[in-house]
């Protein structure tokens, strides 16, 4: 899968992180221990993912985002997805506004004027070239601000780019002189930028990654076991995602202006590619501010626009979409065969990510336990937009000294497919009324081999002590409330409150049910005895798992000598 | 080396007459796994790599 066929030595190697989305990239490499994202010449560090070609001239990034309104003939845009596709398996939904797509020879192209001379034959250009051209730009970016040639990359990709994908864009990589250390998945690359500090990075937790883009939304289910990743379910959705809201934005204003002068903006094209970009813009504020402005100069016919709108009245005009998000999310929680309760950590990522309605409709649905990680619901959030970007410069990193074959070697199928436990393991204990309690020693979907240790209090007066291995799971438990005995005498503030919002009390019902994650004891591996435990003493236990699903454990009393070992 | 997390919960005393040789009874097998794919990348993942690739178990890679 990496390609390192450059013959680059691996100590010559500057390497850089890339994420290549289809609206927005970015580059970012390890700068003295910490990740610095690049900005471009433009002063961009979210690059828009566009070429174009004017007047014999080639732009890419924001300036060429602006083509499209007066040049979307010399503008390519939105082709990330096609690389490595046949014509016919692509959607062009979002390239009507620039160069549209076409099938030369069976690859996806896009014919422009690449010359400035008036009679100049156009180009017919593949997506691998343009997807060459556009990293060669990036390249070149991060080399000039690094001050030193970048040789390779890391490039995140989505968890749905096929294998061909894959060649295809390390093909088109190397045409930009750019060497593919490893492709990584735009999810786990997220989770990665979270755990960049060492602290964070093993604790066992269940991760949501909400990629809110552009064109697309992807969302993953990752189980995070000692510092290990595994992918438990996927979804990808192309119809909630930024795009949605903008067009929200756009159907919003030009109601508005047909309301003043009978004409709809949306019926020409440059007026609608006017109104994308402002929409756009507008869009952003509103994750900002309350109220954002909308101006466009000679939308229609000459006409000068000028709007205002509030967050609350986008929020609900844009209700339906803001909603796609959470059913989203809910969906590939419950193909993971999880609930939300199961889920420790919500990261979003991704640009449209930035909008607070979104992280608060989330919240909604997670219990309190859950930390969604958003700008608008957690103070220590990373930036959406910077996630994956990220996270590849961290894996650019680690890897780069690394020679390409031992690359390969450790991303290889045989190393990376093993078996991943159902049910958790772990060690009968004691709650505080003396019932038989599970704690989970190594949680459900830990791949193995595995090893972990806890320790536990022995029993107060010391002794003897039971170590009970058993297998364990959970189940939720719905609390059913007492029910509640309507006061005869209720007073009148609270008659008022019913009255004056309905919407309060509908909700005050639906908090009469609890629910609550429960572990239940299953099945039991071994049993084992640590004699003579000192009065306040600690056990220790330390379980391992074997690639041949040998069980190992060893207990002992901390401090003590000795100890059992046994091995199931 | 993995961390060591300690669990306010105290263990069971043993109960009367239990016995068995060393200490230690086996009782019954894991129940079910699924394959999966674990994710290339991170810093314990390169541990896991080379605990696999040179079959060292958990203890000789801490060495
Ligand atoms: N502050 C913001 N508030 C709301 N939306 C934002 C904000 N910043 C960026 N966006 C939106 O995020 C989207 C781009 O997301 P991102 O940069 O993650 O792109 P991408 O991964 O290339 O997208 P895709 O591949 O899905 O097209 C755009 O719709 C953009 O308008
Ligand atoms: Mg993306």
């Amino acid at each position: 899968m990496s390609a390192g066929k450059t013959g680059l030595k691996a100590e010559d190697r500057k390497a850089i992180g890339i994420t290549l989305g289809n609206s927005n990239s970015s580059i970012a490499y390890l700068k003295e221990d910490n990740v610095e994202v690049i900005a471009n010449e433009d002063g961009d560090r979210q690059i828009p993912t566009v070429l174009s070609y004017v007047d014999g001239d080639e732009y890419y990034g924001q300036q060429a985002k602006a083509f499209l309104v007066r040049q979307p003939k010399q503008t390519v845009a939105y082709f990330r997805d096609f690389l490595g596709k046949e014509f016919k398996d692509i959607d062009p939904t979002h390239n009507h506004a620039s160069v549209h797509p076409e099938d030369a020879n069976g690859a996806v192209s896009f014919t422009l004027k690449e010359k400035a001379e008036e009679d100049a034959a156009p180009s017919t250009l593949s997506v691998s070239e343009i997807t060459s051209r556009y990293l060669r730009r990036l390249v070149t970016a991060a080399s000039d601000y690094r001050g030193e040639k970048v040789t390779s990359a890391v490039i995140t990709v989505p968890t749905n780019f096929s294998e061909k994908q894959k060649s295809a864009l390390v093909e088109a990589a190397a045409a930009a002189d750019l060497e593919v250390l490893q492709m990584i998945s735009e999810p786990v690359s997220a989770i990665l930028a979270y755990n960049a500090k060492p602290e964070v990075a093993n604790v066992d937790k269940i991760v949501v990654v909400a990629d809110l883009g552009g064109t697309r939304s992807d969302v993953a289910v990752v189980a995070q076991r000692g510092g290990l990743y595994t992918i438990l379910a996927t979804e990808h959705d192309y119809e909630f995602a930024g795009y949605a809201l903008d067009k929200v934005l756009i159907d919003h204003f030009a109601k508005e202006f047909i309301k003043k002068h009978s004409i709809d903006p949306r019926e020409d094209a440059r007026s609608l590619a006017k109104l994308k970009l402002e929409a756009e813009q507008t869009k952003k504020a509103l994750s900002l501010g309350n109220n954002a402005s909308f101006s466009i100069e000679s939308l229609a016919q000459g006409i000068d626009f000028q709007s205002t709108i509030n967050r609350l009245r986008y929020e609900t005009v844009g209700r339906t979409v803001l909603g796609g998000f959470t059913r989203l999310v809910e969906s590939v929680i419950k193909k993971a065969g999880l609930d939300p309760l199961d889920v420790d950590e919500v990261i979003l990522s991704g640009g449209t990510s930035h909008t607070p309605r979104i992280a608060h409709n989330l919240r909604a649905i997670f219990p309190e336990s859950t930390s969604i990680l958003a700008p608008s619901t957690s103070a220590n959030a990373i930036n959406p937009s910077e996630l994956a970007v990220r996270g590849a410069a961290l894996q650019a990193s680690l890897i780069e000294g690394r020679e390409a074959e031992e690359i390969e070697q450790a991303t290889h199928p045989a190393v990376t497919t093993v078996p991943h436990l159902t049910n958790a393991i772990g060690v009968v204990s004691l709650g505080t009324d003396g019932e038989e309690i599970f704690t989970p020693i190594i949680a459900p979907e830990t791949s193995v081999p595995a090893r972990r240790t806890v320790r536990f209090d022995a029993p107060q007066q010391g002794g003897d002590v039971l170590i009970k291995i058993a297998e364990g799971n959970t189940h939720i438990k719905v609390i059913k409330p007492e029910p509640k005995v309507k006061s005869t005498n209720a007073t009148v503030e609270d008659a008022k409150d019913s009255d004056d919002d309905s919407e309060d009390e509908d909700s005050e019902e639906e908090e009469e049910e609890k629910r609550e994650k429960v572990w239940k004891v299953g099945s039991t591996l071994a049993e084992a005895a640590v004699r003579g435990t000192k009065s306040g003493a600690k056990v220790e236990v330390t379980i391992i798992i074997g690639a041949d699903l040998s069980v190992k454990v060893e207990c002992r009393e901390v401090g003590g000598k000795g100890g059992v070992r046994g091995t199931i | 080396m993995t961390a060591t997390i300690t669990i306010s919960r105290a263990l069971p005393a043993l109960p009367q007459g239990w016995e068995a040789e060393k200490d230690f009874k086996k009782v019954g097998k894991i129940s079910g796994t699924t394959e999966r794919t674990i994710e290339p990348v991170g810093p314990l993942f390169l541990s896991h790599a080379e605990r696999l690739i040179h079959k060292r178990t958990f203890s000789e890679h801490d060495r």
